[in-house]
């Protein structure tokens, strides 16, 4: 990573705050919940049970914070070719040796890496305070602590891979949402939502299928049928009982499909659309400097 | 030497609105350009045109480069304050120092912490807080502090006081301008820029002109005061432009012999403001 990047990441979180202030506030939160909510966590009698339970906490702790990223993120893609046309703020930031190529390709990595990443850190801070305050508060009942270092790295790695495979499955959306931003001149919510509805709607209308429905709702949804093992499918029996001894014993070497994902069309034909649609948004950030 | 900026046929077009069509222009190296204009006359086009900004037809090269194509290339040796309300309301006054620092490998820190330092900014304001002088200050101090051969300045004074406007010109000349540096400015205010100026460049309606130094305005053009029983005698020798004040009338001539013109009146120099009016209202004469 050479200086001028590492000046213009430092620029995003000088100029978006709300990168780090959020799953901070959110973190915080989290954390006074756990200090002063009531604790109800069933008595966990076999370490197969409290893996479980740690696995849960964390699990459950890192969901919340993925959703809130994924909004924020989105947002951010959203706004972030936009707001510095809207204040004119862009002919200072084309005054200096910097490319258009550079510039988006930079707000990209943080969008989908960067911000990630922040949130994968205030997850881990927050898993951990939490689980050492209500293992405290609640040792009596539960017998034992939430906290569980072999699930722990579990879930490192299991985070880990998520955020590289959703950078690359999401590729094309970030890509629609920053060529919007580069492109509207106002309302970027509704050209980011309206044309992909409207065409939907057409093609109800005109030819009765869904194929438009179909692809952007899997594209939305597909990540993890694609790059992560079905765990209910491990879980059960021919019969669809599930199995809880091999539901407790699943490991996330089991759980991440590296050569599935990898190794699908859909990824790569995501990875081609996505680079399209940035490279347009490169080229109207070029042409387009104010509103 | 070639000269910094050349325009052949530079023409930008918005869809059916032609903003420049096929400027010629040059400037040379050393200079200070007024590119003076009415609004909506192409001024901007040409200024975004040669600061790479947008595309457009014909040929233009600035410093060497194809501005659009080599943009990033060319801001290392140009920089440009495009209306002093752009730095962004987030950005702190010490942000901006050590982003520009990081970024700019001829921005010199040292030279912008000591035009600050003259001022009543501190380091830890963000533009949103500064007035519109004050960010004027900040905005010239960034640019002042890097050592390019070419500085571009749209409409800089759009909205500040007369105070503020002639700070901001009295540093430009005083404090930046030597003879490594070019600078080319672009305003509708004629009168505010005229003493500085060592070139003008009239465009109107996405045409260029007039495209000359001052020196030569005073051998080119002369403005008479014409006594009245001579009117006829001097519209004779086709003056592009009349004007009427107070009784008098003023007629203003291009390439004309002074020795003819002596026996209509006074002959003075127009001053660019009176130029600006003549040459654009002309032909109507």
């Amino acid at each position: 990573m050479n200086k001028n990047s590492t000046w213009l990441i430092r620029r995003e979180f000088w100029e978006n705050r709300a990168i780090w202030l959020i799953p901070a506030v959110f973190g915080g939160l989290l954390l006074i919940a756990a200090l002063f909510g009531r604790v109800s966590i069933p008595q966990l009698t076999s370490p197969q049970e409290s893996r479980v339970a740690a696995a849960a906490f964390q699990g459950i702790i890192g969901a919340t914070f993925a959703v809130v990223m994924s909004v924020y993120s989105t947002w951010y893609l959203l706004d972030c070719l936009y707001t510095d046309r809207r204040d004119r703020s862009i002919l200072f930031w084309k005054s200096l040796p910097i490319s258009d190529a550079t510039t988006v390709l930079i707000k990209l990595l943080v969008g989908m890496l960067i911000i990630p990443l922040v949130y994968f850190a205030a997850t881990d801070a927050t898993a951990l305070l939490a689980a050492f305050i209500l293992s405290i508060r609640a040792r009596a009942a539960i017998g034992s602590s939430l906290w569980n270092g072999e699930i722990w790295f579990q879930m490192q790695v299991l985070w880990i891979y998520l955020i590289v495979t959703a950078a690359i499955w999401y590729l094309p959306i970030a890509g629609w949402l920053m060529l919007v931003s580069a492109w509207a001149k106002r309302a970027v919510m509704l050209w980011a939502v309206l044309p992909p509805l409207l065409l939907y709607i057409l093609e109800r209308v005109f030819f009765g299928t869904k194929i438009v429905g179909h692809i952007i709702g899997r594209r939305l949804g597909g990540l993890l049928p694609v790059a992560v093992n079905d765990p209910t499918r491990m879980w059960t029996h021919g019969g669809g009982v599930v199995d809880n001894a091999a539901a407790t014993s699943i490991t996330v070497w089991q759980l991440i499909n590296p050569r599935g994902f990898f190794t699908s069309a859909e990824t790569w034909i995501g990875v081609a659309a996505g680079v399209v649609l940035i490279a347009a948004a490169i080229q109207l950030r070029m042409r387009r400097s104010e509103i | 030497m070639a000269p910094l900026i050349e325009a052949r046929d530079l023409t930008k077009k918005y869809g059916a609105h032609v903003a420049l069509d096929r400027a010629n222009l040059k400037v040379e190296a050393g200079r200070i350009v007024g590119l003076i204009g009415p609004n909506g006359a192409g001024k901007t086009s040409a200024l975004r045109a040669i600061l790479g900004l947008t595309n457009y037809e014909g040929q233009l090269t600035v410093l060497g480069r194809e501005p659009f194509r080599d943009r990033t290339q060319l801001m290392n040796d140009c920089c440009f304050i495009a209306d002093v309300a752009v730095l962004p309301s987030w950005l702190r006054v010490d942000q901006a120092i050590d982003f520009v620092a990081g970024i700019h490998p001829r921005f010199r820190r040292d030279r912008a912490t000591a035009l600050l330092a003259k001022t009543q900014i501190t380091g830890r304001r963000r533009m949103r807080e500064l007035s519109k002088g004050m960010k004027t200050q900040v905005h010239l101090a960034l640019t002042m502090a890097i050592d390019a051969k070419l500085l571009v300045l749209d409409e800089p004074t759009l909205g500040l006081d007369i105070l503020a406007r002639r700070a901001f010109y009295d540093a430009l000349v005083n404090d930046y301008m030597d003879e490594t540096r070019t600078i080319l400015i672009t305003t509708h205010q004629v009168e505010e820029v005229e003493n500085l100026l060592t070139d003008i460049i009239f465009i109107d309606k996405g045409r260029i002109v007039l495209d000359t130094s001052l020196e030569d305005v005073a051998t080119r053009f002369a403005a008479v005061s014409v006594v009245p029983d001579r009117l006829d005698a001097a519209r004779a020798e086709k003056p592009f432009y009349e004007r009427h004040i107070l009784g008098r009338v003023v007629l203003y001539f291009e390439n004309a012999d002074p020795g003819k013109l002596e026996a209509f009146g006074e002959i003075h120099t127009p001053s660019v403001s009176d130029l600006f009016v003549a040459k654009l209202s002309g032909g109507a004469a």
